[in-house]
């Protein structure tokens, strides 16, 4: 019994450090309307790391390029790689919203991972991830609906719509269908790995504070890379699949 | 949290102990592990070993005193699904953030990437083509080697030529003038000569009546 509780009071002040609180929230009202202040926090954070560092490494281009400016020039050939494979040969105008899916997801979900958040204390809820949120990964992916609605209808008008009946009119309940699972899969697969990734690494370190978590936490990391990935290829799989022609 | 989790995942076994209870909340069956009433549990888990009854319980009462009172109503209000404005507004962050970063980041260092691209292609290509203008610039380098070779020695024939003529020109000249510096000194001997001869002639006579005297004393 000593020992037990014994345990349970060193247990107890690991919770402390590593206690993450799911579902609780930093509300602001913002005209009548509340949102979760704790999301807006981290993504503006992400949003001026990703600003700062382009603005950092491009402003003066060299033809032989410095450290920094090659690590951009690599990051812009991936995702220029992504946007190509996936769209074809059209893929330039599409760049920017590709780019900025992939570079704001895994910029937000290494924040989560490698950001000390916890320094700064919240009334309530706690600074996590932006991608921990529902929020951010269901207006990703609406915002990716559109991206491939426009893709689609500017590319071929109304013709866009034949391809709802295309291999036949029977499939037409499941080409509909699939509008509504591909943001909801989208958005699903990244806030259910996000959340899972940090409640796996809290679970592991309240249990087991020492040397064990280290190998979650890197696939942690690995993971969430993966899921930024994810989410710009299917993106730009959806824009691809609804510019490409039938026939 | 973790103690939540940690705690309900504790309380799971011995959650069927209490009553089927009507409560569907799981934290709320928690405090009622503390009095389990003998009478009710089933026989079934009377037969489980009294000690590991006893440490489950202590962990799920120790996990639970620790816990804040208030960490129950908390969770209850955990709301992963709380759709609210933002959800547009991070929608709005992003199309800005997509805006900035094409404005700073995608078109600029592409174009430059691309402008490079083009320019190292370009001179490539110029290369491949410096390689025929080579090749006609050196022609044209063993052309002039050629000729100037040539010129070179033609010009050294002719001055070849022109020394030899110079050189037996002064050689004539030298031979003439020693010829008539010869004929000059022979004349001048014989001249020498034939006047010696001449006084010799005039002293003869003399010389031979000297003789005659000389010889025949007494006359």
């Amino acid at each position: 019994m000593n020992v037990l509780s014994c345990s349970m009071n060193t247990l107890r002040g690991l919770y402390d450090i590593s206690g993450v609180e799911v579902g609780q929230h930093f509300y602001w009202q913002i005209g009548g309307f509340q949102v979760h202040a704790q999301v807006l926090i981290t993504s503006w954070v992400v949003i001026a790391i990703l600003l700062g560092s382009a603005f950092i490494a491009v402003r003066n281009p060299q033809t032989v390029p410095t450290a920094t400016q090659n690590f951009f020039e690599y990051v812009l050939e991936f995702i220029r790689d992504v946007s190509k494979t996936q769209i074809g040969e059209e893929y330039g105008p599409w760049v920017p919203f590709i780019g900025t899916l992939f570079l704001f997801i895994f910029v937000s979900n290494w924040s989560g991972a490698l950001l000390p958040w916890k320094i700064i204390e919240l009334p309530h809820g706690e600074l996590a991830a932006p991608t921990n949120d529902i929020n951010t990964t269901v207006a990703l992916a609406l915002l990716t609906s559109i991206a491939y609605f426009y893709a689609g209808l500017s590319k071929k008008g109304l013709g866009y719509f034949s391809k709802y009946i295309q291999p036949t009119p029977i499939l037409l309940p499941i080409n509909i269908l699939e509008d509504f699972t591909k943001p909801l899969s989208l958005s699903f697969r990244l806030f259910g790995n996000i959340l899972a990734d940090e409640l796996v690494v809290v679970v592991l370190v309240s249990l087991v504070p020492l040397v064990v978590p280290i190998p979650v936490m890197f696939l942690g990391l690995f993971t969430s890379g993966i899921q930024a990935l994810i989410f710009a290829t299917l993106a730009a799989a959806y824009i691809g699949e609804s510019m490409e022609g039938h026939h | 949290m973790a103690s939540m989790i940690v705690a309900s995942s504790n309380a799971k076994p011995l959650s069927p102990l209490p009553i089927p209870s009507q409560s569907p909340k799981p934290r709320i069956q928690i405090p009622q592990i503390k009095i389990p009433s003998s009478e009710k549990i089933p026989q079934k888990l009377l037969k489980l070993s009294s000690s590991a009854l006893k440490s489950l319980s202590a962990v799920a009462v120790t996990s639970l005193a620790f816990s804040p009172p208030s960490l129950a109503a908390e969770i209850e209000k955990a709301a992963l699904f709380d759709f609210n404005l933002t959800l547009p507004i991070i929608m709005v962050e992003f199309l800005v953030l997509m805006f900035a970063l094409d404005k700073i980041y995608y078109s600029p260092l592409g174009n430059f990437m691309d402008e490079r691209d083009n320019a190292i292609k370009e001179k490539l290509n110029s290369v491949k083509d410096t390689s025929e203008e080579v090749k006609q610039l050196e022609e044209q380098a063993a052309a002039v080697m050629r000729a100037a070779r040539a010129e070179i020695s033609a010009a050294l024939t002719k001055m070849k030529k022109e020394t030899q003529l110079e050189v037996e020109q002064k050689l004539a000249v030298g031979r003439k003038k020693i010829e008539a510096e010869l004929q000059e000194a022979l004349a001048n001997l014989e001249r020498q000569k034939e006047d010696t001869i001449k006084s010799l002639d005039s002293q003869i006579a003399a010389l031979s009546e000297e003789i005659v005297r000389k010889v025949l004393p007494v006359q």
